[in-house]
Formats: C-alpha cells, structure tokens, sequence
C-alpha cells in the first residue's frame, strides 16, 4: 500500500517549505522502514550516523558520503521509496553520460516529473517564451533524460516536438579514439537533418547543445533560418563558456533568447539560467528539491561568493535521495535568491587541465 | 658558475600602470576582449600583459570571414606590407614604442634585447624585400596573370593552393614572424595563433600590418589554448605549424601542412687542423658565433660539432670561448644569454645533466643555471664531447648554447649529418660538398667560414615558403 508522505515534500509550486522542516521530512521518508528504498535502508546500515535524527539542515546533507559511483551497479528498482506502494508510476531508467566510467542509472518516477515540469515551464512563463510552438530537440533520448524532459516541457506549453537523436557516447569513443573527423560527420549529419525541420517546418524553440549550435553557425543557411524563425534556443548537456554565449548573444543569434539550463542526472533535472544574466550566466536550481554548494574541492569547503570552486549537488524529493554530490564541474559561486537553500552556480566549465606544461626537447 | 655577473640588479621592469597590458584577439570585426585570458609572465614570473584566448565559435567565425573577402589586389600590397614593417621596427604601435616592444619581449621570452632588436630589423628588411623573396621561388616558366601574352598558345601561371593560411607561430624568437609576411603577399588570407609565452610581436605585426591598410577581414590574430588550435588548422587550406617532433610527426602525413621544427644545425670541420693553428683559429669564429649568436635560441643556432680528427681540441676551445660570457638579465644591452625562470632552467639542467651522463662535459658539467635573485636564472653555455658520430645525444636541441660535440672521419659519410637544417661545411673536399648538397634530409649547406645563422631575404630558409604556398597551373587562349 502507497503511504502518504509529508505534505511539505509536495509543497505547492508558489510556497517555498521551511527548510528544515523539508529536509527532515525527507530524511523520515527516505529512511522509514516503511517508506524508504531497499537501496537506502540497505545503505543507512554502514552510515556512522543516523539520517532521522542526525540530518536536521541543509549544511547537515554533508554527513552523506556520495554515493553516485555505486549507482552504476544498484538495480533502478531498488532506487524506488517503497511508499509509493506497488501502483508506483515509474516513466524510465536513465542514465548518465558515462564520462566518467561506466554509467549510472536513476529511476525516474512520474510525480517527479510533473514537478519538475510545473518548475522549469514557470521558468519560461516568467521569460515570456511562447506557447504553442512547435519545438525541434537536436539533443539526446534515452537512455539520457534530456530528451524525454523536452517533450514533455514542450506538450505542457501547448506545443508538439521534432527530434533529431543525438548519441553523445558515441561522439565521445570517436574523439577519444583520435577519429575527431568522424565525429564531425556525424554532427554533420545531424545538421542535415535538422536543415529539412527548419526550413519546412514553422518552428519557434530549439533545444540543443553548445558543441551543436556551435557548428551550425558555421553554415551560414542556418543560421538565417534560426535568426528568422526561432524565438528562443534552449541549450544544455555541456558548458557554453561566456565568451563564446557573449558572441551568440551579440553576433550571431541577436534576434534569439538564449535560455541555458544546467543539468545532470545525478538531480534528476536542470538548472535555469537565471532572467537577465548578463555577463555571467548565472544558474538558480529548483529550490529546495535541488541545492548546490560550491567547494574547494582540497578542503570541501565553500568558497567566497564570486570565487570558483567544484559544484556539489543535493537532489532531495519524495521521488528520490541524492546527497553530497561532488560534480566533476568547476563554477562561479553566486549568491541564490531569496528563499533558495544553497548556493547558485555561474560560469560552469569542466575541471580545467593545464595548458602548456614544459617541454623539455626542442627550442620551441 | 664560472660566469661573469653584471652589476647589482634594479629592478627590471615595472608592473605598468593601469594593470596588464592588454593583447587582445585581432578578429573579423576588429579587436575582441576575450573573458578568458591568458597571464603572460615576464621570467620573474611577474605578469606583465594578458592575453585573450578566443573561443572555438570566434575562431570559426574569422575563419569563414577571411573565406568570404577576396585575395587583395597584388598591386599596393607589397607597399602595404613595406610600411607596415617600417612602422614595426621604428613607430609606435598598438601605444608601443619600438624600445618598449623589445624590452617586453626581451623580458617575457628571455632572449637577450639586441637579438629581439637585431629581429625586429629583420622583419623590417623582410617586409620591405618581401616581393622579392617571393619571385625567387617561382619557377621561370610561369608568369603572375593569366593575361600575360605569354599565356597566349599555352604558359604556366603561377597561381595560389588555397586562399586561407594558418600559421601556429613559435615564442622562441621574434624572427620567425618575418616569414608569413611572404603569404599576405601572395594574396592569401592569414590567421596567426600566436605563442602564449611571447604573444608581443605577432600582435604588433598584425596591428601595424592593420593600420597600414590590410583589411581585418584579410589578417587575423587568433590567440587560443592548445584544444581550439587544431581548429585553425582544420579551417584553412594551408598552414604552417611551428613545434617540436612530436607536431613534426603529427603533421607528418598531412600535405597541406608545413612543419618547422627542430632545425639540428651543424658544423662539420672536415679537414681542418684541430691543433692550435690559424685554421681552427677563423673555424672558431664560425663555431662560436654559430652556436651562441642569437642566444643559442633559434633553430638555425649550431647543437652539433663533427671533427674529422680528435674533437677534444675543438670542444676545449669551444668551451674556453664560451665560459666568459656575462650573465645579465635579458633587457641588458650587453645580455647574450637567453634567461628563464629559475625553475625552468632547473628542469633543463637536470635534462642536458641526464643527456650528458657518461660524457665529457667540458662546459656545464657544474650545471647551467646561474640565477638572478629575482626568480630568473640565465641559461649557460654547455660544451659536451661524446665520443661517437652516431651517439643519439646529436639529436639533443635545447633552448640555450649547447654543443654535443663528436669525432667523424670520412667512412662516417653522411649518415650523422643527416637531418639538419643548416649545416656548415668547413673543408676543401668538394666531392663531399657535392654529396652534402645531394643530400635531402638537409635543407641548407653553408662552404666555409659562413655562420648556421646566416640568413638573407631572398634566400630559401628552409626551402622557399612559396614553394608550399603555389604551383604552376596551365593557361592557353
């Protein structure tokens, strides 16, 4: 039988909870006997302390150790609360990129989806994106998350959704494997075949990743195309660094509105770019279902407002229980907005590596 | 260290007013300001210009603007670039004066002050001459326009292999920007990744190439981190890729691409006396001024000596000629040697240290660093006899004056003097003259008391860059 949670972990989309009362609340339900996933009433056993009574705030989610890697071989049925009883609607098992190894799964369940859908269509009221457009997705479908997100974003706003399937693994093994130029065809042909969508088809919103929307402007064709017909492109799945977001913004699209969104499925959702992020483009997260700490990642302390650091993400809902996070990306730490637990994040880029090491050899 | 020292240190250069100086990306729409810069230090490690390193998006972007503008008319072009090198040697440019330039290259790359400005007058010279140069290399049967009556009933034209050149320039000595000049010049379209650790003269160049009159859509300055550089070679037709064996080997199979990379230059002495007699008294000259003129930086600086006879002779007198050289900061009049931060110049002692194991060091065996007390350190010469013409330390090229040198006879053969871009050859057997000019693998011979760096507009460096740049194509009407 489904158990009733707390109703602050479902609190209404315009009423932020208190955030300790919703912090604990989660910790009651994810470790509940009754309530909690076998994944984690397992887990909580080898803890050295206990959620329930020890996890009061946000600063206490720092107690959990993370626990990401061993979500490459937990089975996604062990990862559901068993308070949603056995009636549980469960849309899909996604996972992550596997950059960093094998990947890790999550099991994404429906109420969570219609939350986060609720939030981040809000997001694009309050932007004043269309309704009723018609949307083309040059992103990636199972088994990552994105994809599913979008046209489910896209049917809420009254509009319908063209794909053209992205596979980022296999553009990744391709540049690993040294066959960058592989690599590039493909992404050609995925151009190609987003040309016939836009030049047929009255579409208003694309969603698509940097590397992507970076080598479309390299066709001048398409890029008349999207300067008349989209109204607003929708990027993510990998950093847009804020020289090349200012040429975009300035240059190249400068009729369009570019929203960023920050995602992982390690939060099972995005961030948003926040409205009237100029220079840096700051990202606020789904507060208090999502927080973020920005570290140093040698002291797992925070750093200064306005200095980088490593990110640390927290996914906390009925739904599901990631904690202390500590994410490969490096960002500027921005203060959040009112109500909001945690930091925001600006200037996300991957873990930068060292230019120019000494070369002994050669006199160059 | 047996080096001389100069005089107390002031302090040498002052950290400028109103910050860094600020070396922008030079782009299609003229000067970016990137978000993302890089800090160039001058050899203290004190930051004295930064650097905006431009995204992919900006590199795409120039790339595909240089496509779109047409080859610029050939007419005032040479005049264009004439002026423009005037105004590099002698004007003030991009708020620069000539003697400001060159201290702020002196002290960023360590090269001493008279050899960035013996450079820049050779960039002049090479600006100047640059029309020249480039009818050296065209082959007598082709004329420059398809209009030219000799096209009638059947001619060659000498005409472009592309219309976009990338250069991926090196920071070890502001010569190597005199070459380029000959491509703008032959009507190509030009971006210039410049080196992060001495950026100051490939901008200067590109401004003053600018205000002289090269449109911003013909010339472009695209500093970037090495993950977007590919780029710039992938977006042009041709390019010229500075960089150590291993860019050498990765551009070994790409035939739009052109490597200068370590030169290897040598001197053979083939049958001179090597006891104390006049004859090595001038070879000396020659040998000293080969190997630490220019500071021992560039790749025309001899590395390798090959005696026919004993060479510990040659390397004694080496080494006694080359330990008297004075250690001063870069921008010292008076300054020969090339300077580094102190932790670099360790890294290459503990290298050359490595390399020399079991060898007779006959300058350097005590180590060549001698540091400034301001995190600087000059680079002193070494002197190494080995004791075989094949010994793999021949191949050891390090930024600095340093000599491997090693015994040959004439059953050696050419074998050991292979790969080498110039080598001197003192001696009076023109049979193996003959066979050394033969030889492929080196690019210039040099007959006698002729320094390796020797070089003059006109005259092919390392075979003439328009030998890449054209072909002759056939043209009846």
């Amino acid at each position: 039988m489904a158990v009733a949670s707390d109703p602050v972990l479902t609190f209404p989309p315009d009423q932020v909870p208190d955030p300790e009362e919703f912090i604990q609340a989660a910790m009651r339900w994810h470790f509940g006997p009754e309530t909690g996933s076998p994944y984690w009433l397992r887990r909580a056993r080898t803890l050295d302390f206990d959620p329930r009574r020890d996890v009061r705030t946000f600063d206490d989610l720092r107690l959990f150790p993370n626990i990401v890697n061993e979500l490459r071989d937990v089975p996604a049925r062990d990862l559901i609360p068993q308070g949603y009883g056995p009636s549980t609607e469960v849309i899909g098992v996604y996972e992550s990129g596997g950059t960093t190894g094998a990947p890790k799964r999550v099991a994404y369940l429906a109420d969570w989806m219609d939350r986060y859908v609720t939030w981040s269509t809000g997001r694009m009221d309050e932007r004043g994106h269309p309704r009723d457009a018609h949307w083309l997705a040059m992103i990636p479908s199972g088994p990552h998350l994105w994809g599913e997100v979008v046209a489910r974003q896209a049917r809420r706003r009254g509009g319908f959704t063209s794909t053209i399937d992205l596979d980022p693994r296999w553009v990744k093994k391709c540049i690993a494997e040294g066959r960058g130029d592989e690599a590039g065809r493909y992404v050609e042909h995925l151009l190609a075949q987003g040309e016939f969508l836009l030049e047929t088809q009255d579409i208003g919103v694309l969603v698509i990743t940097p590397p992507l929307l970076e080598r479309l402007a390299q066709h001048e064709h398409l890029v008349k195309l999207v300067n008349e017909k989209i109204q607003v492109i929708i990027w993510s799945g990998a950093h847009m660094d804020a020289d090349s977001r200012h040429l975009f913004r300035t240059e190249v699209f400068p009729d369009v509105q570019l929203f960023g969104n920050y995602g992982s499925t390690m939060i099972l959702c995005g961030a948003v770019e926040r409205a009237g992020s100029e220079d840096e483009c700051v990202f606020d997260p789904f507060a208090p279902h999502i927080s973020f700490s920005v570290v140093d990642p040698e002291t797992g302390q925070p750093v200064p407002y306005g200095a980088r650091g490593q990110v640390v993400m927290n996914h906390v809902s009925r739904s599901a229980l990631l904690p202390n996070n500590l994410e490969r990306d490096v960002a500027t730490r921005i203060r959040p907005e009112a109500g909001q637990l945690g930091d925001s994040v600006a200037d996300v880029s991957p873990v930068r590596t060292f230019d120019d090491e000494v070369v002994i050899e050669g006199v160059y | 260290m047996g080096g001389l020292r100069g005089g107390p240190m002031d302090a040498p250069v002052d950290p400028p007013a109103g910050g860094p100086i600020q070396l922008d990306a030079l782009g299609s729409r003229g000067a970016f300001r990137a978000r993302n810069r890089l800090t160039v230090a001058d050899v203290t490690g004190q930051p004295v210009a930064e650097l905006s390193q431009v995204p992919r998006l900006f590199v795409q972007r120039g790339l595909s603007a240089l496509r779109a503008a047409g080859p610029a008319g050939s007419g005032a072009l040479a005049e264009v670039i004439a002026r423009a090198g005037h105004a590099f040697a002698n004007g003030t440019v991009g708020g620069l004066s000539a003697p400001e330039y060159q201290r702020l290259v002196s002290r960023v790359s360590g090269v001493p002050v008279a050899v960035v400005r013996s450079a820049t007058a050779r960039i002049e010279r090479a600006a100047a001459e640059v029309d020249r140069t480039v009818r050296c290399a065209r082959p007598t049967a082709t004329v420059d326009h398809w209009r030219d009556p000799r096209t009638r009933g059947g001619g060659a034209v000498w005409a472009r292999r592309g219309d976009v050149f990338a250069v991926h320039a090196a920071g070890n000595h502001p010569g190597v920007h005199g070459l380029w000049l000959e491509a703008l010049v032959l009507g190509y379209r030009v971006a210039v990744r410049p080196s992060g650790r001495e950026p100051f003269t490939p901008h200067r160049l590109v401004t003053a190439l600018r205000e002289a009159g090269i449109g911003d859509d013909r010339l472009l300055l695209l500093p970037t981190d090495h993950h977007v550089a590919d780029d710039i070679v992938r977006g042009a037709d041709l390019s010229l890729v500075y960089g150590g064996d291993a860019v050498v080997e990765k551009y070994r199979a790409h035939p739009n691409v052109l490597t200068q990379g370590p030169g290897r230059s040598k001197i053979l002495l083939a049958d001179v006396d090597t006891g104390v007699g006049a004859g090595l008294s001038s070879a000396l000259d020659t040998m000293v001024a080969s190997i630490r003129d220019e500071g021992g930086v560039a790749c025309v600086n001899a590395t390798a000596v090959f005696v026919a006879g004993d060479p510990a002779p040659v390397a004694e007198a080496i080494a006694e000629r080359l330990a008297g050289l004075p250690s001063l900061p870069p921008e010292d009049d008076k300054a020969v040697l090339p300077v580094q931060p102190t932790a670099d110049a360790r890294r290459l002692e503990k290298y050359l240290l490595g390399q020399a194991d079991g060898a007779t060091l006959w300058l350097g065996g005590d180590g060549i660093v001698d540091e400034l007390g301001d995190g600087s350190a000059v680079l002193r010469p070494a002197v190494i006899q080995l004791d075989r013409p094949d010994a793999p330390q021949l191949g050891t090229e390090l930024p600095f004056p340093c000599v491997w040198v090693a015994p040959w006879s004439p059953k050696d053969g050419v074998g050991p003097l292979r790969n080498t871009l110039v080598l001197t050859v003192i001696g009076r057997d023109e049979r193996l003259v003959e066979r050394l000019v033969d030889e492929p693998s080196i690019s210039n011979v040099h007959v006698g008391h002729h320094p390796t760096h020797w070089m003059a507009p006109g005259v092919p460096h390392d075979g003439y860059l328009a030998e890449f740049l054209m072909r002759s194509k056939a043209v009846i009407r």
